[in-house]
């Protein structure tokens, strides 16, 4: 469904770290200030986070880039729409942002993600660590069994054929 | 573990359970009986309704009676909404740090960062 287009797309790793956490880390071509710009600052957010291609688009993107204050992204999709919101929890340029996740139909199921960011050779690439904390090990297990983790709990993909089916 | 997205998750991470929905899904809407029929043979009938009420707590399924009989049929909501969510982390992740990853050279390209375009490979 979304070809690889990044140049370091082989840098992408998932592992878990505790029982209800999962790690994703990543490397880009672009000084850690940069990264950091372009993961908090909404002119920049509504291009790259769920901009995923045709169909894809950010109609949506409030950023109150100040610790206890809310986000709201509104994600236009090919089957609809998808509102994320939030609050910011720490944030620390260039290196650390800290901020809740809650998929609007499930509030009570709020996701952590700590976003961390490393200067590699000199300063002119970034290495991000992306920890997210979800509500129990159930939810993580089940984010992890529908194929984010490459072969993990392929029995998962029956529940699309499923939704495919029923729609 | 209270959140509906827990209890749903909880209610779909048992393999008995995810064949009892997809052979209700097979089915469309059928009784309690016919449903249970080929789980029956490895499993008590209490422990079939055992995993019939985790479904129906979990809004998967629905039960109504008719005539004597209890029908079941699929509710696809509380499905549609997993697979959302976990499309969101599944695929979205991935994909925005891909695309995060090329926005960055667009950006650096734009501003003429030659610095950063050197340091590119090929």
């Amino acid at each position: 469904m979304l070809q690889a287009s990044g140049r370091n797309k082989d840098t992408f790793t998932v592992s878990t770290p505790s029982e209800n956490e999962i790690r994703m880390t990543r490397v880009f071509n672009a000084p850690r200030a940069l990264v950091y710009e372009v993961m908090t600052k909404p002119e920049h957010i509504r291009r790259w986070w769920g901009n995923l291609g045709e169909g894809y688009s950010v109609p949506v993107c409030e950023v109150d880039l100040r610790v206890g204050c809310k986000w709201k992204f509104v994600n236009r999709h090919p089957q609809g729409e998808a509102t994320f919101y939030g609050e910011y929890k720490e944030l620390n340029p260039p290196d650390r942002v800290v901020f809740t996740e809650i998929f609007a139909p499930f509030p009570d199921a709020v996701s952590v993600v700590t976003a961390e960011l490393e200067e590699l050779e000199g300063g002119s690439k970034t290495f991000l660590r992306a920890t997210v904390a979800y509500p129990s090990q159930e939810v993580r297990d089940m984010v992890m069994g529908t194929g984010m983790a490459q072969g993990a709990g392929t029995s998962y993909d029956r529940l699309e054929d499923i939704l495919a089916e029923l729609q | 573990m209270t959140d509906q997205l827990s209890t749903t998750f909880a209610a779909l991470a048992d393999p008995t359970r995810r064949a009892i929905l997809e052979r209700l899904r097979a089915k469309g809407e059928c009784t309690v009986g016919e449903l249970a029929s080929p789980f029956t043979e490895t499993m008590s009938m209490p422990a079939v309704s055992k995993h019939l009420r985790v479904l129906e707590r979990a809004g998967l399924i629905s039960q109504r009676r008719e005539a004597q009989r209890r029908q079941c049929r699929v509710e696809p909501e509380p499905l549609r909404d997993v697979l959302n969510w976990t499309e969101h982390y599944r695929v979205l992740w991935e994909g925005r740090l891909d695309r995060m990853d090329s926005y960055l050279q667009e950006l650096q390209q734009g501003k003429g960062a030659r610095h950063a375009a050197s340091k590119r490979k090929k």
